[in-house]
Parts: C-alpha cells; sequence; structure tokens
C-alpha cells in the first residue's frame, strides 16, 4: 500500500476547473517535487492535501485512510502538515508561540504548555531561530518567517510534509542552508515530503521524483532525469518559462 | 520576583477591601462598587471570548437579557440560586444555539449579526410579554442589597479566574491563534470551530447570571432596559479602554469607566455617552492595547 | 385578502423600496470599495432627517430644497471622518491588520455619538412637521403627496447614483477598486481620491436618505439603527458591491416588510425585520444575487 494515494483528483472554483483529474502515489520518505507554470494548480493542490480545499471529486488516501473532505485541522491531526507560499505566520504572536500552537494541536497535541515548550524550543534550534524565539513573528525577515512556517509545521509532528516555495525569496547561500535542513529532517523524522519549487535546479537535486502539472493536468511524473530530457515537459513548462 | 510578589499583596489588598466593603461604605457607594463588580465580571466574559478570538461580539447584552427575564420569570417559583443557575445555563444555551450557526460567517458579517441578533431577541421578549398581557415585572420580596454585593462579588471574581485561566491555556494559545489567522491555525491542527464555539458558550454563561442577579437588585424588569445595546456598548467600551488580551485589562476599563459614568452619569447621562464614543474611539485609534497594554508596554520599556 | 391585492399596499411597498434603495446604496459604497462596514448609517441618516426637520421648523423651507443641504452636510462629515480617521487606520500597520474589527468599533463609537449628541441637543422627543400633506387618490389608493414625493426622488437618486457608477470614469474607477483593490492600483486608479469621494456620496446619501423621510416618517435619535439593519438586508440580498443588485434588494425587503406586516400585525415589524436579516445572514451570506463565496 502506498503512503499516500492520490485519485482522479478534480476541483473546480465556479467553472474555473483548477485541477483535473489528478492521479499519483507516493512512497514513505520520498520526497515528490511539484513542477509547473505559475497557475498550473500546484497549491491547489497541497491545498486539497491539507483539507483547506474541498476538491470537486477524487480521493485523497493517507495510508489507506480517506482524509479528503475533511477539514484542515483533522487532517493535520491524522499528521499532514503544510506551509503556505505567501507566509501566515500570527504576526502577533512571538516566534516561540507561533511554533507552540503548531506542537499543542497537531498530530502530537501535547497538552501541558511547558513540555509544548520545550520541544519547539529543540524545533528552533533545528531550524536555526532559536536565537529570535522571544520575537513577534512579524519582525521576522522573509528568510525568517519561511523558517518559522517550517518549524511551526514541524511542531505538530507530521508524517507528511507539504511545502510550498520555502525557498523563494532567499539568496543563493540561505537557499542552500534550507535544503540541507530539508534533507536533514527528512533522515532525522523520517518525514515524507511533497515540495513545490520555482528554483529548477534545487528542485532537480532534493526531489525522488517529480511530477509535473500544466493548466491543471498531469503531464507526467517521473524521476528528475526523466522529466528533465521529457520533450512534454520542455514544450509545455520549460518553453513557456522562456516566455516569463 | 518582586514584582510578582506586589501583583499578589495588590489582589489580596483588593479582594479584602471588597470583602469588608458593606461595613465600612454607606449604601450610595456599596451601589457603585456593585456596579464595578458588574463590569468587572461582564467584560471579562467579553475579553474571554471577543478579546482573545478577535471575534467583536456587539450583542453580549443579549444573554445579560436573557438571565433577567429567567429571573423574572422564575422570581419565587424556585429557590434563588437554582434560579441564578438556571440563569447562566440558559445565557449558555442560547449562546450555543446562536454560536452554532453565527460563527459560521466571519468578520462584520459576525459583528454585525451579534447586533442584529441581540436586538431580535429584545423584539421578541417585548412581543411574549405583550402577548402575556404583562408591561414590566415587578420583583418582591427580593434578597438584601449587601447579600446581592457578595454575589456579584464572587461573579467576578469567578470571571476574572475564567479569563486569566483561559488566556494563559492551551485553550487560550488555540484562541489567539484564531485571531491571528484563523485559516493557518486549522492547518496546524487548531479545531477553530469547536474552540470558537467553547469560548461564546463560557462567555454567555456569566452575563447570564450578572443579569439576574441585576434585576434582583432593581426589582423591576423591562426588556427595553435589560436588552438595551447600551450595556453591550459599555463593555466593548470597557474592555478595549482596559486591553483586551487577558484578565487585568477588564478591571482597569471597568474602574475607569464606572468612575467616569459617577462623575457624570446622573447629571449628564447623554454626554456621558457621547463622551463614551469619543473615548472608544480615541482608544482603538491610539492605545488599542488598552490602559493595561500601555501599562506592560511602558514597564518593558524602562526595563530594556 | 383583499387587502392585501390592494394598490395601497403596492404602493407603500414601492415607497418604502426607494427609501431602502437610497439608504443602502450609500453603504453599498462604502462596505464594497473599502471593507468598511458603516454600522452609524442610519444615524447619519437621522443627522439629514433632523437637518430638514430644523430648516423646515425654523425658516419654512421645505425638504425639497434642504435635502441638498442635508447631503453637504454629510458627505462633509465623510470627507472628514475618511481624512481625520479612517486614512490613519489604513495607514498603520498595526491597525490595519485588525482592520474590520477596528472599523467596527470606530464606526460603533460613530453612532453612540450621533444618537447621544442628538438627544442631547434636541431632546429624544420623536420629531415630525406637515409638508406635502394633502391626499391624493392613485386608482383606488390614497396617498400622502410628501410619500409619493419620497417615491420620486427616492427613486431618482438611486438610479442616478448607480447610472453614474456604471458609466461615468470615476464610477469605473470606484467598480474596478470594488473588483479588484490590488490590480486597481496597479492601473494608475488613484485608491486615496477614490476613497475620500466614496466616503462623500455614501455619507451624503445617507443624509439625503434622512432628509427625505423626514417628511414622511417622525425622526428620533435612536431612530437609525433599524435602517443600518434594513440597509445591511438589502446589500446583502443584492450582494456584497453591487450597486445595481441593491435596488432589486430593497424592493425585495420592502415587499417581505409591507405584506409580512399587513398578514400578521404592526407589533411584529421589528421581529420580521431582524428576522429576515438573522436568515439571510446565516443561510445565504454571500445574497440571493451575489456570486457563490469561494
Amino acid at each position: 500500500m502506498s503512503f499516500l494515494r492520490v485519485e482522479n483528483l478534480t476541483c473546480r472554483f465556479g467553472g474555473i476547473v483548477a485541477l483535473q483529474d489528478i492521479s499519483f502515489s507516493m512512497e514513505k520518505g520520498e520526497i515528490l517535487g511539484l513542477m509547473g507554470a505559475n497557475g498550473a494548480g500546484k497549491t491547489t493542490l497541497l491545498s486539497l492535501i491539507a483539507g483547506n480545499v474541498a476538491p470537486s471529486a477524487g480521493h485523497i488516501l493517507l495510508e489507506g485512510e480517506r482524509i479528503d473532505g475533511r477539514s484542515p485541522h483533522r487532517v493535520n491531526g491524522l499528521g499532514v502538515a503544510r506551509t503556505f507560499q505567501i507566509v501566515r505566520p500570527f504576526a502577533g504572536m512571538t516566534v516561540l508561540g507561533n511554533v507552540m500552537i503548531g506542537a499543542l494541536y497537531g498530530r502530537g497535541r501535547t497538552m501541558s504548555l511547558r513540555h509544548a515548550r520545550t520541544q519547539c524550543l529543540e524545533i528552533l534550534d533545528e531550524v536555526g531561530l532559536a536565537d529570535r524565539r522571544d520575537l513577534p513573528a512579524a519582525a521576522l525577515t522573509l528568510a525568517g518567517r519561511k523558517r518559522l512556517e517550517v518549524a511551526r509545521a514541524l511542531a505538530t509532528q507530521p508524517r507528511l510534509l507539504l511545502l510550498d516555495e520555502v525557498l523563494a525569496g532567499l539568496n543563493a547561500s540561505e537557499a542552500n542552508d534550507a535544503l540541507d535542513l530539508i534533507r536533514r529532517l527528512r533522515e532525522t523524522r523520517m518525514l515524507s515530503i511533497i515540495i513545490i519549487e520555482h528554483v529548477m535546479k534545487a528542485l532537480m537535486r532534493l526531489s525522488h521524483r517529480i511530477l509535473v502539472l500544466h493548466d491543471g493536468k498531469k503531464i507526467m511524473d517521473g524521476e528528475p532525469a526523466e522529466v528533465a530530457s521529457d520533450p512534454r515537459v520542455i514544450a509545455a513548462y520549460l518553453g513557456e518559462h522562456a516566455h516569463v | 520576583m518582586k514584582e510578582r510578589a506586589l501583583t499578589i499583596v495588590s489582589i489580596i489588598a483588593a479582594l479584602a477591601l471588597f470583602v469588608g466593603a458593606p461595613q465600612i461604605v454607606n449604601a450610595y457607594w456599596l451601589g457603585v462598587a456593585l456596579q464595578l463588580l458588574s463590569g468587572i465580571a461582564l467584560t471579562q466574559s467579553w475579553v474571554a471570548f471577543s478579546g482573545l478570538t478577535g471575534y467583536v461580539s456587539l450583542g453580549h447584552a443579549v444573554f445579560y437579557g436573557a438571565g433577567a427575564y429567567v429571573m423574572a420569570l422564575l422570581w419565587q417559583s424556585a429557590a434563588l440560586w437554582e434560579i441564578l443557575v438556571a440563569s447562566g445555563f440558559t445565557a449558555a444555551a442560547l449562546a450555543l444555539l446562536i454560536g452554532y450557526p453565527a460563527l459560521r460567517v466571519r468578520g462584520p458579517y459576525f459583528v454585525i449579526l451579534t447586533l442584529g441578533l441581540s436586538e431580535l431577541c429584545k423584539y421578541v421578549v417585548i412581543a411574549i410579554e405583550a402577548a402575556l398581557e404583562s408591561s414590566g415585572r415587578l420583583l418582591f420580596d427580593t434578597p438584601d442589597p449587601v447579600f446581592l454585593y457578595y454575589i456579584m462579588l464572587l461573579l467576578a471574581v469567578l470571571a476574572t479566574l475564567l479569563t486569566w485561566g483561559l488566556a494563559r491555556s492551551r485553550w487560550g494559545a488555540g484562541l489567539r491563534a484564531i485571531r491571528e489567522d484563523e485559516t493557518a491555525a486549522s492547518t496546524v491542527g487548531v479545531p477553530v470551530t469547536f474552540l470558537k464555539i467553547m469560548a461564546f458558550v463560557l462567555s454567555a454563561f456569566i452575563p447570564g447570571v450578572v443579569g439576574a442577579v441585576w434585576v434582583l437588585r432593581t426589582t423591576f424588569f423591562e426588556p427595553m432596559q435589560l436588552f438595551s445595546p447600551t450595556t453591550s456598548f459599555t463593555i466593548v467600551t470597557m474592555a478595549v479602554i482596559g486591553g483586551s488580551d487577558g484578565a487585568p485589562g477588564p478591571i482597569f476599563g471597568a474602574a475607569f469607566i464606572v468612575i467616569l459614568s459617577e462623575l457624570l452619569w446622573a447629571r449628564a447621562p447623554q454626554f456621558y455617552l457621547v463622551l463614551l464614543g469619543i473615548l472608544l474611539i480615541s482608544f482603538v485609534l491610539f492605545i488599542p492595547r488598552g490602559i493595561y497594554g500601555q501599562l506592560t508596554a511602558l514597564a518593558q520599556r524602562r526595563r530594556a | 385578502m383583499d387587502q392585501i391585492a390592494s394598490t395601497q399596499l403596492l404602493l407603500s411597498a414601492l415607497i418604502l423600496a426607494s427609501i431602502y434603495a437610497l439608504v443602502a446604496l450609500g453603504l453599498n459604497l462604502i462596505y464594497g470599495t473599502m471593507r468598511l462596514l458603516n454600522v452609524a448609517h442610519g444615524d447619519l441618516m437621522m443627522l439629514g432627517g433632523y437637518f430638514s426637520y430644523w430648516v423646515f421648523q425654523l425658516v419654512g423651507i421645505g425638504p425639497l430644497w434642504s435635502m441638498f443641504g442635508a447631503v453637504l452636510l454629510t458627505a462633509i462629515l465623510g470627507a472628514a471622518c475618511y481624512l481625520s480617521i479612517v486614512r490613519y487606520v489604513i495607514g498603520n500597520r498595526e491597525l490595519a491588520a485588525r482592520l474590520e474589527a477596528n472599523s467596527l468599533l470606530i464606526f460603533f463609537g460613530f453612532a453612540i455619538i450621533i444618537q447621544n449628541g442628538l438627544s442631547m441637543a434636541f431632546t429624544s422627543d420623536p420629531r415630525s412637521y406637515g409638508y406635502l400633506n394633502s391626499i391624493l387618490a392613485v386608482g383606488d389608493a390614497r396617498v400622502e403627496l410628501n410619500r409619493l414625493a419620497v417615491l420620486g426622488l427616492g427613486t431618482v437618486a438611486s438610479a442616478g447614483c448607480v447610472l453614474f457608477f456604471q458609466f461615468s470614469r470615476f464610477g469605473l474607477a470606484t467598480r474596478a477598486l470594488i473588483q479588484q483593490r490590488d490590480a486597481a492600483s496597479l492601473v494608475g486608479i488613484n485608491a486615496d481620491r477614490i476613497q475620500l469621494l466614496v466616503f462623500c456620496v455614501g455619507f451624503g446619501m445617507a443624509g439625503l436618505a434622512g432628509s427625505l423621510v423626514s417628511m414622511t416618517e417622525t425622526v428620533t435619535p435612536f431612530g437609525g439603527f433599524p435602517y443600518t439593519i434594513s440597509a445591511f438586508v438589502v446589500i446583502i440580498l443584492g450582494g456584497l458591491g453591487n450597486l445595481g443588485g441593491g435596488i432589486l434588494g430593497a424592493v425585495l425587503l420592502a415587499i417581505i416588510e409591507i405584506y409580512g406586516v399587513a398578514l400578521t400585525s404592526a407589533a411584529y415589524r421589528s421581529i420580521l425585520l431582524y428576522g429576515v436579516f438573522i436568515t439571510v445572514l446565516l443561510i445565504r451570506p454571500q445574497g440571493l444575487l451575489g456570486r457563490s463565496a469561494r
């Protein structure tokens, strides 16, 4: 049985079809890259998996259990955590406060505040925000807020982590640090990861497999080398990208 | 540590003062103290929901009125304690009934909904009373004012403990997360609907009991007065002026407003309300954290 | 049942609809462009009503002329409110982060100030005056001339406003702002100036409505809130930001209210109004004509 199975997933907003008949599956511990131009439906796919948006048709199964149509907090309770492309920190809270919400309510559901605090300090240490833990989240730089998104998601103790452009807006060395972090997290926490990334090189290096979306449809999925040389992908994605 | 000791000592002193007040002051000032305590109880309850979640309720008068109505209907047909508890539960049940559908809508929808709902309840009660051919209900043989004062003191303490406890708890953290960003909160596992409804119901209970005590004190039930939007307005203003992110704020806010009302209400009630409106706007604009929030910020700056 | 089919009721419904359309337009403009819900809208109306009342009592000039003064007065208030407060709130990051809650509290404060200020200045006695109150026969219905004037002027003003926003350059820019705030600023629309004008027009419409209503209804310091609620129901029925839809919403609400009262009793009028309001808000907050919310 696959770790995550997506079957014939379709999502419409009014008359617009954002995703059409998407099917794929992934194994435990895998890093799956999502690739596609703007508006291809990548973020929508993450929103569907995380429960933020209900699908119009199709199923999502996590270890055989259906999670589509459940509210986000229930999906999170089953071990799916996401970050937002446009970061959404709890701006009025401290950095530590943000992460503690994840620990208190996520899959871990730590009931004691003190316990949650210890867990979160470790996580902040891991993502490199420990020195800024008492700052209000609004005071962080963009790079800091992206890390905070990841830290908050990690605090929920996920099994599947959905990362939406966590590298965007970071400079080269920050991006490299972030890539190392993602790899390390996968190993130490046995995470499966779906990642959306615009920096192609990073995506190719990081992912075990890549799924290509175009106009809400799946073009193909396969290993990075396969994807990079596939004519359909070059036509649909890279061709269009060149115009941007 | 020194600060903490100071806080504890002042809390004990204030409590002792309130407990001893009936022996010290005359009936008039006891009435003022009663106002203050009911202000604290109501505002604490409001903060427990609206302050923490950011869902501004402009209709808390409805719970107060509902409690008063239960008391007016049941007085002398059951024991005082039973009616008080019934008043609280009626208000809480009303909150559950309202909250389940109402809390699906956000922002301005929710705010105006609470305002409209409380007006609706007012007119429904008026219609019921009219159908029963009752024009106001007089309550006879009500308890001694000093006794009512102690009940109110108990309510103020309970409400303060409720807000204090909630603000420091896991639930409080979840409610604040809802205030900051509801979508992000639910994505990291916060059961937003459940938490909101629970806080709404909790925040309705004490106003129900306060309303019941208050109608015993005035000995007259008149729906126009007890469901008046002015009550909601005063609660909101107390919270905004004092600070609405925890238990200390409402105490400051209620004290401020009760003193102001003492100075002005009897002489110029309309001017008092105009001033209250101006204060509400000024605090939202210039001191959004309220008196208590501002004081803590100042203290922190001095330390730094 | 004869009564239900009468011209009298139909006429009453139309008259009420013309008032609601006018009141709702002002609220809709401000809410649509800026997402600020002016809960003091009905109270601004009362301000216009008092203005016309006093002009009539003191100098004997009727509302057909004093309505211009009422519009001016409330429009100036709108400008003052925008320039002194709203701009400050939008520009302040901490306040703007919770714009909806903060603006509501501010408008709530306004409402209280206007209500009690009026009550302080003019006591809380209901005020009314007789103007154009000769009775005309319209078909088998009998109606005061002033009510017909309300119907005529209300319709003209509402229609004029909708057409203005439909076809003028300024109207086009405003509708662009209603639909897509960020994009509008990208194509060079000066949001600040439009918002200022929207505040003037929005407040002015309330003043106009109040001035007209003062001919036929009594004015009281606390009489504004039901109008705020009615206006809110109307714009929800018609779809937020949809000006034309608001007129349809006004007709719908007026029919529900007039026929509802005719079928039950005048005592249930408030219950009916608030009942419709709550039902609509809970069942279909995006409006009958609005697109379904995403």
